[in-house]
């Protein structure tokens, strides 16, 4: 008993030695932590970068296209059923119902568009720029022109032009520029032939591969009066307030639609609502979010388990070269175990010195990646397409408080257990050899 | 009526005819060797269908009736064509599509819309789309005038269906002909030589489309099905009728007829 009250009033002086021991060889110990850090500032930017690149993913699928929740009918889900439409009514009754929801109803239609000789299919896709900018950020989404969906001018004849706005990449592929005038030719839903001209008032940044391809963008207002379809809209994007409610939210329009089904029952050819959340509707960008994680623990241990390997050189050159040292103290009593604390002391000195200057170093980097990110803006001015999303050219950083935390955590417990090697040797010395 | 017949068979068979009629009488094991003589035989029943609706040159006056589960719509149309090649299609009702016109030559499609006053021409990838709301696409135009080309055509059967003495042709797809459908079966009635009806099978076999022709009448030495109607197999309740109130064949047009400027003056 008195002698275990002794042991641990020498503790401090064995942290002390150990703290000492490090600084016998300065140069060596400081290429390890050097070592050590650098494993770990990877390892804290590599999950900076790429929690980064997801969040700007979920940024770009929610904030700017695809907002929250969607409902759909089936038969528009499965083949574009242009005549599969919820009806405004439908619509009226939500805004009343769910005041603090926000919902942009969507209508879209096949068409062929021709500006002079050339002539391409296209996809029409019809807001309300009012309820849209409170659903999305699309409308701050412009790279040239004005995003302004109303009406341009009257021609001689009396015809109304309404303004649209394009795909960047269909602006290109149809050598247009802002205020020239475009032909949209489709079926509209009374059999006859929808036609109108359309003045270009803007192009819009990337935003999906394929409405950047083929996108028309207009207003509900011009696509009504180009396709005659009044009744009703495809699609009712709804953005809420807190993301912690989204699974709840979603339940509620279900059975809200179950509700007004009843009131107010549906065609029969269009089939039932659907409400999807932007998980269900992204199943590439949710996947790419738990994958993420995976990826980065994987990465990470082993760009730390290489860096603990110079950190279990090092340790077995100290112990080593204290051969001698050691049969001395244990020729004069010093318990073996406690030997063996202190090399293992020494060696999570190390490890915790790696951990705050990779920490603090890893920190200021990522400060900059946060504000300026990675640009690739000169070799891909339009970013680049990943699972069906566009991402901006730059890549920048978003750190987690946690992600540092486990990066230390991992590293500290790597290089320990390294570190076994070396203080197993000392244990299993004998004082007699070593004193030779 | 038997006179007609014979005429009709004299027109179709001339030497070719006549030559089979003849060996089959004296030697029947040369029945086989005949065979080329049927192959004549359905060029020229394929021709004389083509030139049913269509002569060299005619003038048509039709309504097409257009009925889907959404929607059920009526157009006046009046049509010239020259051969194959060459067609120019405009509806004069109703109202609302008054003056919009399709130019056909060989394989391009243009229409003209007077809303907007703009010709357009349809792109290669819309082709497949239905032309003004029916259930014929722009691709049934345009492939119209190279059936010859990329099809094998038979006679599979010869005898009575229904009542009714008919020839079958039934026409495959040469082996690179770029093709909607995988065999086409038509039915013509042996004593009049007018179509009965077309079956459109896809690749697998399945019947995708119906085509009956009725309400037949004599324009001139031919008798014409006035009434033509086109049924998608998958949507019963769907279809486009087309009926002729009137055929002209055989009025001078030349090829200029079918230009751009005309595309848009004809309205």
């Amino acid at each position: 008993m008195k002698n275990n009250v002794s042991s641990f009033s020498q503790l401090p002086i064995l942290i002390f030695i150990a703290w000492r021991n490090l600084w016998r060889n300065p140069v060596r110990s400081i290429l390890t932590i050097s070592a050590l850090a650098s494993g770990l500032i990877m390892v804290i930017l590599y999950a900076s970068l790429l929690e980064g690149m997801t969040r700007q993913m979920v940024r770009f699928a929610t904030e700017i296209s695809i907002s929250d929740i969607q409902v759909h009918r089936q038969a528009y889900i499965d083949d574009q059923d242009i005549y599969a439409t919820l009806p405004w009514s439908y619509l009226k009754k939500m805004e009343q119902d769910f005041p603090s929801l926000h919902f942009s109803p969507r209508i879209y239609a096949a068409g062929l568009a021709s500006v002079a000789d050339t002539s391409t299919g296209v996809l029409i896709k019809a807001v309300d720029p009012k309820r849209e900018k409170e659903v999305t950020k699309l409308f701050e989404h412009v790279r040239h022109g004005k995003l302004d969906l109303g009406i341009a001018d009257t021609t001689k004849n009396g015809f109304v032009r309404y303004n649209v706005v394009i795909g960047a990449q269909l602006a290109k592929n149809m050598n247009v520029k802002i205020g020239d005038e475009l032909v949209l030719v489709t079926q509209a839903v009374d059999g006859s032939i929808g036609n109108a001209l359309y003045r270009i008032a803007g192009v819009l940044k990337p935003l999906e591969p394929n409405f950047d391809r083929i996108g028309v963008l207009m207003s509900i207002k011009a696509y009504q009066q180009l396709m005659y379809l009044k009744d009703g809209f495809h699609e009712l994007a709804i953005k809420i307030n807190d993301m912690a409610l989204l699974q709840d939210t979603q339940n509620k329009i279900k059975n809200e639609l179950t509700q007004l089904g009843k009131q107010q029952p549906l065609d029969k050819f269009g089939g039932k609502p659907v409400v999807r959340n932007w998980r269900q509707l992204t199943p590439a960008v949710a996947d790419m979010m738990e994958m993420s994680k995976a990826i980065v623990l994987v990465v990470g241990f082993i760009i730390v388990s290489l860096a603990s390997l110079g950190m279990l050189n090092t340790m077995l050159m100290a112990v080593h070269e204290r051969t001698h040292e050691f049969g001395i103290l244990l020729a004069i009593g010093m318990k073996r175990r406690w030997l063996l604390l202190m090399v293992l002391f020494e060696s999570f000195f190390l490890a915790l010195v790696s951990a705050v200057v990779g920490t603090l170093i890893g920190l200021v980097i990522n400060e900059y990646f946060e504000e300026h990110g990675i640009d690739f803006s000169k070799s891909m001015p339009d970013g680049y397409d990943w699972a069906g999303m566009i991402f901006e050219p730059v890549m920048k950083g978003y750190l987690l408080p946690g992600d540092v935390l486990y990066a230390c955590l991992m590293m500290m417990v790597v290089t320990m257990l390294a570190s076994l090697i070396p203080s197993w040797r000392t244990v299993r010395l004998k004082p007699a050899d070593a004193m030779r | 009526m038997k006179q007609i017949k014979a005429n009709k068979i004299n027109e179709l068979h001339n030497k070719s005819g006549r030559k089979f009629y003849f060996k089959f009488l004296l030697l029947f094991p040369l029945f086989f060797i005949s065979f080329p003589s049927f192959a004549v035989e359905v060029n020229e029943l394929i021709h004389h269908i083509d030139k049913l609706w269509r002569g060299d040159t005619s003038h048509a006056t039709m309504t097409m009736t257009v009925k889907t589960r959404h929607y059920e719509r009526s157009m006046t149309l009046e049509a010239w064509s020259r051969g194959k090649e060459y067609s120019l299609i405009v509806i004069r009702k109703p109202i609302k599509d008054k003056g919009i016109a399709t130019l056909k030559v060989k394989e391009n499609i243009w229409n003209y819309l007077p809303k907007i006053n703009r010709v357009t021409k349809v792109p290669s990838s819309m082709m497949s789309g239905s032309w003004m709301g029916s259930h014929f696409s722009n691709d049934d135009l345009v492939k119209e005038s190279t059936f010859e080309g990329d099809y094998h055509s038979s006679i599979t059967f010869e005898g009575k269906r229904d009542g009714v003495a008919i020839y079958e042709i039934t026409s495959i797809p040469k082996l690179n002909a770029a093709v909607v459908w995988g065999k086409v079966v038509m039915q013509i009635d042996q004593k009049t030589l007018s179509p009965r009806i077309a079956l459109y099978y896809d690749e697998e076999g399945v019947l995708i489309r119906t085509m009956t022709f009725d309400q037949p009448q004599k324009i001139g030495k031919l008798t014409v099905p006035m009434r033509l109607t086109l049924q998608p197999e998958d949507k019963p309740e769907e279809s486009t009728v087309i009926i002729y109130q009137d055929i002209v064949l055989d009025i001078p047009l030349s090829s200029a007829f079918f230009s751009l400027q005309n595309l848009q003056k004809r309205r």
